[in-house]
């Protein structure tokens, strides 16, 4: 069974993200949230990464995008040429307003909380 | 309603009554099949009125004929199954085994305990869920021809995920015993080639005699590792008619097979590398096929103070042990040796696979690691069906089996462990331990991620149903796809309380295979939950109604994305690389307008359903209420509107 397989594809596309980007989170472009999230879940990007950006799985773990402190060029430069399986999307099927819009939405979206502070979570 | 008479116009009587307008014609008319299309009567001809004794040739059996019987070979039959210790028969009821069918009744006084499935498909998945949880298999019995067709799609599950099933299939060998119609195509003159790429072994006995001698050994080769399903076609003559010559009848002697132990020096020689090894790692899949192989497999792993990535075939090892690494896939690429036992798919694991225009692999090894393998699954293959995977070199292949082959792997480790390796050994062990415990740590922190959102996380839907059954003797016998919080936040740690996958992959195994492990679980008091996607759910609902109306209490979570999800993402991936609508990518992948409120769908099969939950803050009540179901002896369904993954 591959249920727990390439655990290690994750770990690389988040080194990968982490190095492509050069540009801060400050510098990125001006983006839309709100289309952002829209396009995250017309576009499929949800369906790996899930609705709350609390990554999922494709062939392997998809990362978790959730209040992202990746840098924009970074994680604009993964989603036109990825690592991995993942799905190359090039500006015919998404713009780079589509990119800053999803990457704003990914930044605002909540990340973890501290587990100890939801008690079902420590059995 | 029987299989066996639906076909129009097909009685003797319905034949007759034509005889007043076909009249002396009808005499010199060949007899035709019953639906072949009549010749049109011949206006010319008078009808003759058939005297008394034509009525009664026409209507009566000859009187030499015998009517009653006091044996029949289903009878014999039942007593085979029963010396073997099948305690359950799955079946979807079909003519071509009525003879077997009325003997367990009332023969065996209902032993092997019937299963009424309705659908054969849900009857071998029962039977392959079954075995995983007790360790034995329980048999199947199917119509001939078109019954066996229904059940193909579960064997191969069960062949693939290497388990026992004995599944039987009526059949009538002899063509002039065949009636009109129905027989006819539902007979064949080889049925078992139906099957035989996905069967073990397959028989179809010609006497009684033989039908017990081959029983015994369909047993006995389904149950020698590496197992699985096997097949004998039931001639109807042979259950249904009286036992002829029953003093020459015997029952064989059953004495399972030790399975095979690997050969010692290759023992030693493995043990040898895995002791000077610096970082040595432990693979698994199949490994544990009684209680004793998870206590042997951790014995090894303690006394090498090495990892364990565990596949999860079976429950192989404590998800909460910490030398279980099943999460640090990175360890491939450090270990210098790496022990494979009971593989299924060796070269998956040990590689990288790019699902790209230009499809390539690499190895996840590091260069000059060396590999050992241990294991059954290679000795027995065959050749259309691809289930055995890509080639992996090795540079030691044990044939042995992997849960017999470990008592005395750990015993000759032991032997080279001096006291200064021991030092080194527990240096190896806390890091491992410590990232363990990292690991644990991080996914919990992961978890909260998204905890509020709706529709609901499947880290928070997990977490709530563990929340709730922690304390209960538990038993998780069924997951939907990815699915992998259970094991990243659950303590397992006993041998019954997880059962592996599908085998094949094939949609529609969850839902009965749970069930028939609930069965298993039942006699034990367990508490059994699983998870199923809602894809899987509707191939076989049906199943439902098998646990109404055998009273199988299991607690079963739809996880319900409203999609075949994994298609969908494989969807989006072609369209992203088409360069072309990737928004369009739900036509024909999801499961929504209407939205199936599978609640409703398991109350109309007679269990009790939750649902659809939407609100995380509603699950936990709706938990509550089907538990209490569950505890008192039922089935209950929640459906929960959950994330894709």
């Amino acid at each position: 069974m591959h249920r727990f397989k390439r655990i290690a594809v994750a770990a690389f596309a988040v080194s990968a993200l982490g190095i492509a980007g050069a540009v801060s989170a400050q510098d990125a472009p001006q983006g839309d949230a709100a289309n952002g999230k829209r396009v995250f879940l017309a576009d499929g990007c949800f369906t790996c990464h899930g609705r709350s950006g609390q990554g999922g799985a494709y062939n392997g773990p998809a990362p978790i995008l959730a209040h992202t402190a990746l840098p924009f060029d970074g994680f604009q430069g993964v989603v036109r040429n990825p690592p991995n399986d993942m799905p190359a999307y090039s500006e015919a099927v998404l713009s780079d307003k589509d990119v800053a819009d999803i990457y704003a939405f990914v930044e605002s979206l909540p990340g973890p909380r501290s587990p100890k502070d939801i008690s079902i979570l420590n059995n | 309603m029987s299989k066996r008479r639906h076909l129009p116009d097909s009685s003797r009587r319905n034949f007759l009554k034509g005889a007043g307008l076909v009249g002396a014609a009808a005499a010199v008319t060949p007899p035709v099949a019953a639906n072949a299309i009549p010749a049109a009567p011949q206006e010319k001809l008078k009808a003759a009125v058939p005297g008394a004794r034509q009525i009664a040739a026409e209507t009566m059996a000859p009187s030499n004929d015998p009517v009653n019987q006091t044996t029949s070979g289903g009878d014999f039959m039942v007593d085979v199954l029963n010396s073997l210790g099948v305690e359950y028969m799955a079946i979807n009821c079909a003519s071509s085994y009525r003879g077997l069918h009325e003997a367990v009744i009332n023969h065996g006084n209902n032993k092997p305990e019937i299963i009424t499935c309705v659908h054969e498909d849900i009857a071998v998945h029962v039977a392959q869920g079954y075995a995983k949880i007790e360790g034995k298999p329980m048999a199947m019995a199917c119509h001939g021809v078109v019954g066996l067709q229904h059940a193909t799609m579960a064997m191969y599950n069960a062949w693939c995920d290497r388990v026992p099933v004995l599944v039987m299939g009526g059949n009538i060998m002899e063509a002039d015993k065949r009636a009109p119609g129905a027989e006819w195509v539902h007979a064949g003159v080889d049925i078992g080639q139906i099957v035989r790429e996905f069967t073990k072994w397959d028989d179809q006995p010609a006497s009684l005699q033989h039908f017990a001698e081959s029983a015994v050994r369909a047993y006995k080769i389904a149950t020698t590792p590496p197992m699985g399903p096997v097949f004998l076609a039931l001639d109807a003559e042979l259950q249904e008619n009286p036992i002829r010559d029953a003093e020459g009848l015997r029952i064989p002697k059953f004495a399972p097979v030790v399975p095979p132990q690997g050969d010692s020096g290759a023992i030693a020689a493995a043990a040898k590398m895995l002791v000077e090894a610096q970082n040595p790692l432990i693979l698994c899949d199949r490994v544990a096929r009684t209680p004793t192989g998870m206590a042997n497999l951790v014995e090894l792993a303690e006394t090498l103070q090495c990892g364990v990535i565990d596949n999860a075939g079976r429950m192989n090892f404590p998800s909460r042990h910490p030398l279980n690494q099943s999460f640090r896939r990175g360890l491939i690429g450090q270990a210098d040796v790496i022990l494979a036992i009971e593989m299924n798919d060796l070269w998956g694991t040990v590689s990288h696979f790019s699902d790209r225009i230009v499809r390539r692999s690499r190895p996840a090894t590091k260069p000059g690691a060396k590999i050992v393998t241990l294991g059954v699954r290679d000795l027995y293959l065959k050749s259309n069906y691809q289930d055995f995977g890509r080639w992996q070199d090795v540079d030691l292949d044990i044939a042995g089996d992997g849960e017999t082959s470990l008592a005395p792997l750990t015993e000759a480790v032991k032997r080279l462990i001096d006291e200064g390796r021991k030092a080194a050994y527990d240096a190896r062990g806390k890091k491992l331990a410590a990232a363990h415990l990292a690991m644990v740590e991080q996914s919990k922190t992961d978890a909260t991620i998204g905890w509020d959102a709706s529709p609901i996380t499947t880290a928070r839907m997990c977490a709530e149903v563990y929340n709730q059954i922690k304390d209960e003797d538990w038993s998780v016998v069924g997951t939907s796809i990815r699915l992998s919080w259970p094991h990243r936040l659950w303590d397992f740690k006993r041998p019954y309380q997880w059962n592996g996958g599908s085998g094949g992959a094939g949609i529609g195994y969850n839902l009965p295979a749970s069930l028939g492990a609930a069965l298993a679980n039942k006699k034990h008091s367990r508490f059994t939950v699983a998870f199923g996607g809602d894809g899987d759910f509707m191939f076989n609902p049906g199943a439902l109604w098998t646990a109404a109306h055998h009273k199988i209490p299991m607690l079963y979570i739809v996880h319900n994305n409203r999609a075949y999800h994994q298609e969908y993402m494989y969807l989006v991936a072609m369209a992203a690389r088409h360069g072309r609508g990737v928004d369009k990518m739900d036509i024909g992948t999801t499961i929504k307008d209407p939205n199936i409120d599978y609640a409703t769908v398991a109350r109309g099969m007679g269990v009790y359903g939750e649902g659809p939950i939407v609100d995380p803050k509603d699950l936990g009540p709706a938990l509550s209420r089907a538990i209490a179901v569950v505890k008192s002896g039922e089935t209950a369904v929640v459906d929960v509107v959950a994330d894709p993954r």
